[in-house]
């Protein structure tokens, strides 16, 4: 068919404004994918989701370094701006993976490696509650009640800092031993993870992800299940 | 000292151009840690434990990297409430929006904890003076910046309009070799410019080379003390655009491959490092210190350093161990 044609044309077009860093692209590309009526949610994921996937890669392989990842989250935001509000119901409700709160523990303000997994969440469809960098620590408690988010996940880059997460986890599960808690940043490894009472631990942004989905996925299972 | 000159020395020295309070200084002294900021004798005392304590040859302040971003305005939090963990000062907001110019105050010397500083450089000079060099820092154009606005914002503009980035960090690079001189006024021996924000785990080498080398040269070539470039984080891809800089010493850290920066940068190059400043000296033993140093100096350091400040909490027996081990393995005579 002509019209699947045009749409993969778009949707390779969406993919690489993203990898290019081209928000004008991104954002006339999408305007003409949703004119032409194609489905809003093929456009997120196949084209701008996948694209993010790319210059996640590069990223690992340092070809591409932080600012032009920042650029490109530009482009993929500026494109979902536009595409999201179109998302069907049915598809909404499905891909939503699941609500998470994110930041930087108190003392810390290192928040680059952060806005990365943060923005990987993002492209993954979760909803991201992102409280920023030297965040006092009962926010996270908080922010977690409030939004009754299914994961929580902190960081921090100095081994001072890193503490502070300790006692996060043991408030959060006083609260609420259900929700799942993902840590990371350079100075914390799986091992200290464990100790904590955390769920999971990540090495790096798309670790990050696969781990945040295999909880998810635990978690929705155990209610269905009816256990929780 | 004589290394930062370039001349012969009968051994490696043990120094740092970071901070280096430790936990046991503030033991002694009985000293907390979000107080000593704007306590000048307080600063002094704990500036000079770590030489007295452990013959570490130096004695640095501050502790900081907040010093010229205040002297700007910015708005520092020194996390006095917080009582059972070492926090290091943090900007509160950003001074300015990313891409905008900044003013630079006429009396800069004179505003923020700049005097205090010069102050703590004085009793230094006065306790120990004599017998260790004095030193202080001050940041690189580009990581002041991204003190003062929005790292995320800066990151992009330097992407996308550079010549505005460009501009702001030439200003910067004056603010630096201003308070470098108030420093040196007070009597630091030796200045260190941290650029930790420009490594090559956050920016590309195209961009460090475009954007972040004219004015840390610019900076460094203002600064009249003997100096050390150091940056933190991968530094293997920059350090020949490091060494272009001009500074009389650079410091890199443990991600440092020291034996391959020789040999790019020759034998004349003086190199500082390379001591992981957390998983070696505070959670290795005694011997995973001294196997440190050993492989330090073999791969060809002029000077045992820490990659970065020394992390407080290390065990007194890793910072003998540091300063002992160098005196063992750095005979070169
Ligand atoms: C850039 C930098 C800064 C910048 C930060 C700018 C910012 N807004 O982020 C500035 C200049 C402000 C800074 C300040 C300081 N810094 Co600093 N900094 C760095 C540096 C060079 C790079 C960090 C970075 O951004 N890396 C790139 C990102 C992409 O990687 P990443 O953060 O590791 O993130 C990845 C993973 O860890 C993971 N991840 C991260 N978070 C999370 C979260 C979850 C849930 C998961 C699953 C995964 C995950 O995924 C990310 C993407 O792949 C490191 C050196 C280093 N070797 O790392 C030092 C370093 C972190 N800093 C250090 C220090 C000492 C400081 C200061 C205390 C210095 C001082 N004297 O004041 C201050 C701290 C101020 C404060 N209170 O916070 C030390 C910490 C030492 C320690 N033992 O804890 C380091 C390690 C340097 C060193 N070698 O000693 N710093």
């Amino acid at each position: 068919m002509a019209d699947d044609g045009r749409k993969k044309e778009l949707i390779e077009t969406l993919k690489k404004g993203v990898i290019e860093y081209d928000e004008d692209l991104v954002k006339e590309t999408a305007q003409k994918y949703l004119d032409e009526g194609f489905d809003a949610n093929e456009g997120i994921f196949d084209g701008l989701a996948a694209g993010m996937e790319v210059v996640g890669d590069l990223f690992a392989k340092s070809e591409y370094f932080v600012p032009e990842v920042l650029m490109s989250a530009d482009a993929l935001y500026a494109g979902l701006d536009i595409l999201k509000p179109h998302v069907k119901t049915k598809d909404r409700d499905q891909k939503v993976k699941g609500e998470v709160v994110i930041g930087t523990v108190e003392g810390d303000v290192h928040d680059i490696g952060k806005n990365i997994v943060k923005l990987m969440f993002d492209v993954a469809g979760f909803t991201v509650h992102d409280l920023g960098k030297d965040v006092p620590l009962d926010r996270f408690v908080e922010e977690q009640m409030k939004t009754d988010s299914d994961l929580v996940c902190l960081s921090a880059m100095m081994t001072t800092t890193m503490v502070g997460m300790k006692k996060v986890i043991e408030k959060i599960k006083a609260k609420n031993p259900n929700v799942k808690i993902l840590i990371g940043g350079a100075p914390v490894s799986k091992d200290i993870a464990d100790k904590w009472g955390a769920d999971g631990y990540g090495e790096d942004a798309s670790n990050a992800l696969t781990e945040a989905i295999r909880m998810v996925s635990a978690l929705r299972e155990m209610k269905q299940k009816g256990e929780v | 000292m004589e290394v930062l000159k370039g001349e012969e020395v009968d051994r490696v020295p043990c120094f740092s151009g970071m901070g280096n309070v430790t936990v046991e200084g503030m033991k002694k002294h009985n000293i907390r840690f979000a107080e000593v900021h704007g306590n000048a004798r307080d600063m002094a005392t704990l500036a000079a434990s770590t030489y007295k304590l452990f013959g570490y040859e130096c004695a640095v302040a501050p502790f900081d990297l907040c010093i010229e971003a205040e002297a700007l305005g910015s708005e520092i939090n020194y996390y006095e409430h917080v009582e059972d963990n070492i926090l290091y000062p943090t900007i509160k907001t950003k001074l300015v929006k990313a891409g905008e110019d900044i003013e630079i105050p006429e009396d800069l010397e004179k505003r923020g904890r700049i005097p205090m500083l010069q102050e703590v450089i004085g009793h230094l000079k006065d306790d120990v003076g004599d017998q260790v060099a004095i030193g202080s820092y001050v940041l690189g154009p580009f990581t002041l910046a991204g003190q003062i606005m929005d790292l995320n914002e800066l990151l992009k503009i330097s992407f996308k309009r550079p010549e505005d980035i460009n501009r702001i960090l030439t200003d910067l690079a004056e603010v630096i070799a201003r308070v470098a001189k108030a420093l040196k006024d007070a009597g630091a021996d030796y200045i260190t410019i941290r650029e930790m924000g420009a490594p090559a785990d956050v920016i590309s080498p195209r961009m460090f080379k475009s954007l972040v080398q004219p004015p840390l040269t610019e900076a460094i070539s203002r600064i009249d003390s003997p100096k050390i470039l150091h940056i933190c984080g991968n530094t293997n891809p920059i350090v020949e655009l490091m060494a272009e800089c001009g500074a009389d010493a650079l410091a890199v850290e443990q991600k440092n491959d020291v034996a391959e920066t020789r040999k790019k940068l020759g034998e004349d190059a003086v190199i500082l490092g390379n001591i992981d400043p957390y998983n070696v000296l505070v959670q290795g033993t005694k011997e995973d210190v001294e196997a440190a140093v050993k492989t330090a100096i073999e791969k060809g350091v002029d000077g045992v350093m820490p990659g970065c400040d020394i992390w407080p909490d290390v065990p007194a027996e890793n910072m003998q161990a540091l300063v002992e081990a160098t005196k063992r393995y750095g005979n070169t005579s």
